[in-house]
């Protein structure tokens, strides 16, 4: 199907984007990478008045290091991420996610900022920032403000973001050296939506894992960090012989979202096998 | 006013192109319907088929979600261009060697995305190819002929940059 | 899809079915709500904006009520079109039961939504349909929390905290009057009427 018409503006500046969307409301969007919002307007199911192309502002570009940060900006694409020298560097957890992402044209023009602001429960991006705490750096016309990833993601394609608000980039902390990282999602085809998705984080000790992170995608409405169970493993490091305890609190701790296709108990099922094959790898003295 | 027509400069198949599209339409509607480059398909309009699969600046890219306005000052490449520069005329030999195209119409953007994969990673594995071109739907041939046509060139340019 | 729930609301029963039968606090609770008209006592046009992610589409449809007891619940069939997105169609059960001093209302739900947006949608069906719901008798609970007791006409409260997406809008229709008021209506007519033709009566009888 054909979009239905809409104008279309791509300014250079920051203020002039707060501008026309405290001019046009709802009734304009904010075009970055376009692959949801275009295949949106090609199913007719908005019908804008006004598309706002943000591509051209440079204060939204870029990968860089600042200090202890990674800074990704808002419009790296998930190609640039891909293919990035310093995520695989400092944030390798991304390096591990990217690929999962849709397919290869859409990583081309698809951006983080978008994926972020979007917060498909199923999406990559999100669950990678929950699982490493990261922050979402937002702007509008009264200013900057920083949002932590554990408040950001609100309910099912709802945000933090306020009205006038965009994503300009997200920090991360970057890895330490004995950190590790693992991703992995299930789907019926590879670049398929995932059926559940799992971001894991973890610091190598001498006596196991400590500070185990897990962040689920596909379970709910929004990314889940497993925090039951982070809680339950305390300051213990994880061992071999903690694993299926822990997965035991993850089962009790998980209350999956059935979706058209997947029952609640198979995603609950299919978290757990995740949890456990990543957390074993983690935990076999050979890995990385 | 809505709809009103950008002047768009680009370069489509390394000729320089200037034209008036409205903003809605999409890329692959103006490569088609503006500039007759039919090559091109669309299947679902909403980027998963990938018979839209053209290159901007020399990326794959799915042209039925980037605006034909999103184009101006920069470079498209379609399959008629890939023809006509016959950098992957191995990899269209083997199409035809392997059958690895009965109705044609997914087969476009088949090799403009099998084309990346050559250049990005030449040396992917069967099942990293099948992997990138997943998101290339084809309703005739059941996929191994295109995947062995893949395969074929991969390993014959390996071959080759070996010796 | 299926859906159920319960919740109570702080406000008696007569109040809470009266609340459902009027247009306008219905109006003010759905979320995208932009017109609700009632047709006859048993069939309701509504008129709603769904704003889910990148998602604005309007539906169009209608609400029919039967196994009407007052004050006690409904079953209520509605189906509604939403042009190129797709259509939905379903019924929901509402019962109604006092406790303490205030209400039970369970209600329960199928519905199935095709076309466009079920397609894609599809997967986020369930949990967006909660979510309504959720949104649903959050307001209308406010708006009975809030409000001072009044027949037709219920007054509007402000919906604060609604993530930005799913606002509620604009001003709605002058609808027709609920049931009770109805019986008002058709009690003045006759009262104008009787007025009225005692008016010619005495007019005459002056002359």
């Amino acid at each position: 199907m054909k979009a239905p018409a809409f104008d279309y503006i791509k300014p250079r500046h920051l203020d002039a984007v707060f501008k026309l969307q405290a001019d046009y409301g709802d009734e304009a969007r904010l075009l970055a990478g376009g692959q949801t919002l275009l295949a949106t307007l090609n199913m007719r199911l908005s019908e804008p008045a006004l598309l706002i192309d943000i591509t051209g502002i440079a204060a939204l570009k870029g990968i860089s290091l600042q200090g202890s940060f990674l800074r990704i900006g808002a419009l790296a694409t998930h190609s640039e991420i891909e293919a990035s020298a310093l995520v695989a560097q400092h944030a390798p957890l991304l390096s591990l996610a990217a690929p999962h992402i849709a397919h290869r044209a859409i990583r081309n023009l698809g951006t983080w900022g978008g994926s972020i602001a979007y917060a498909d429960p199923a999406a990559e991006w999100p669950a990678c920032l929950m699982a490493l705490d990261g922050i979402v750096v937002v702007q509008s016309a009264k200013g900057e403000r920083r949002i932590a990833a554990q408040d950001f993601f609100l309910d099912l394609y709802s945000t933090a973001l306020a009205e006038g608000e965009l994503i300009t980039a997200c920090e991360l902390p970057i890895a330490a050296p004995d950190q590790l990282f693992a991703f992995d999602e299930l789907a019926r085809r590879h670049g398929d939506y995932a059926i559940v998705g799992l971001a894991l984080a973890a610091t190598r000790a001498q006596a196991g894992l400590v500070g185990v992170k897990l962040a689920f995608l596909g379970l709910g409405k929004t990314p889940l960090r497993a925090t039951a169970s982070e809680t339950w493993l305390g300051q213990r490091p994880l061992t071999v012989d903690l694993l299926e305890p822990l997965l035991e609190v993850l089962r009790s701790e998980l209350d999956p979202l059935a979706d058209l296709t997947n029952s609640a108990a198979t995603k609950r099922h299919l978290a757990l096998v995740l949890a456990r094959r990543g957390l074993t790898a983690m935990l076999n003295p050979g890995n990385r | 006013m809505m709809n009103d027509k950008h002047l768009i400069h680009l370069t489509v198949n390394g000729q320089a192109r200037h034209c008036e599209v409205a903003p809605r339409q999409h890329l692959v509607d103006f490569l088609r319907e503006d500039l007759g480059l039919t090559g091109s398909h669309l299947g679902c309009e909403h980027g998963v088929c990938g018979a839209c699969t053209v290159r901007l600046d020399g990326q794959v890219v799915r042209g039925c979600l980037v605006l034909a306005v999103q184009a101006d000052g920069r470079s498209v490449e379609t399959v008629e261009g890939l023809t006509a520069s016959a950098s992957m005329k191995d990899l269209q030999d083997a199409f035809v060697a392997r059958n690895a195209l009965q109705c044609g119409f997914c087969t476009p953007g088949m090799l403009m995305a099998a084309a990346e994969l050559i250049e990005t990673q030449p040396d992917a594995d069967r099942e990293q190819v099948r992997q990138w071109i997943s998101g290339n739907y084809c309703r005739c041939t059941g996929y191994q002929a295109i995947v062995d046509a893949i395969c074929d060139v991969l390993a014959s340019r390996k071959a080759g940059a070996a010796q | 899809m299926e859906l159920n729930g319960d919740i109570f609301i702080d406000a008696e029963r007569e109040r809470v079915w009266q609340a459902l039968n009027d247009p306008q606090v219905l109006l003010a609770s759905i979320p995208g709500g932009e017109e609700v008209r009632q047709l006859s006592p048993t069939e309701t046009h509504v008129r709603v904006l769904i704003k889910m992610g990148p998602v604005r589409a309007r539906f169009v449809g209608k609400i029919l009520m039967s196994e009407v007891r007052a004050n006690e619940g409904c079953v209520m069939n509605f189906e509604g079109s939403g042009g190129a997105a797709g259509f939905a169609k379903g019924s929901s059960t509402v019962k109604l039961s006092s406790e303490g001093r205030g209400t039970r209302l369970h209600y329960s739900a199928a519905a199935s939504v095709g076309g466009k947006l079920g397609q894609i949608g599809g997967r986020m069906i369930d949990a967006s349909a909660k979510q309504t719901a959720d949104l649903f008798f959050k307001a209308f609970s406010a708006q009975l929390s809030d409000e001072a007791p009044t027949v037709a006409g219920a007054q509007q409260a402000p919906l604060s905290e609604q993530p930005a997406p799913l606002r509620s809008a604009s001003r709605p229709e002058p609808a027709a009057s609920p049931l009770a008021g109805e019986a008002l209506r058709v009690l003045w007519f006759t009262l104008g009427a009787a007025a009225t033709a005692f008016g010619f009566w005495v007019a005459a009888t002056l002359r």
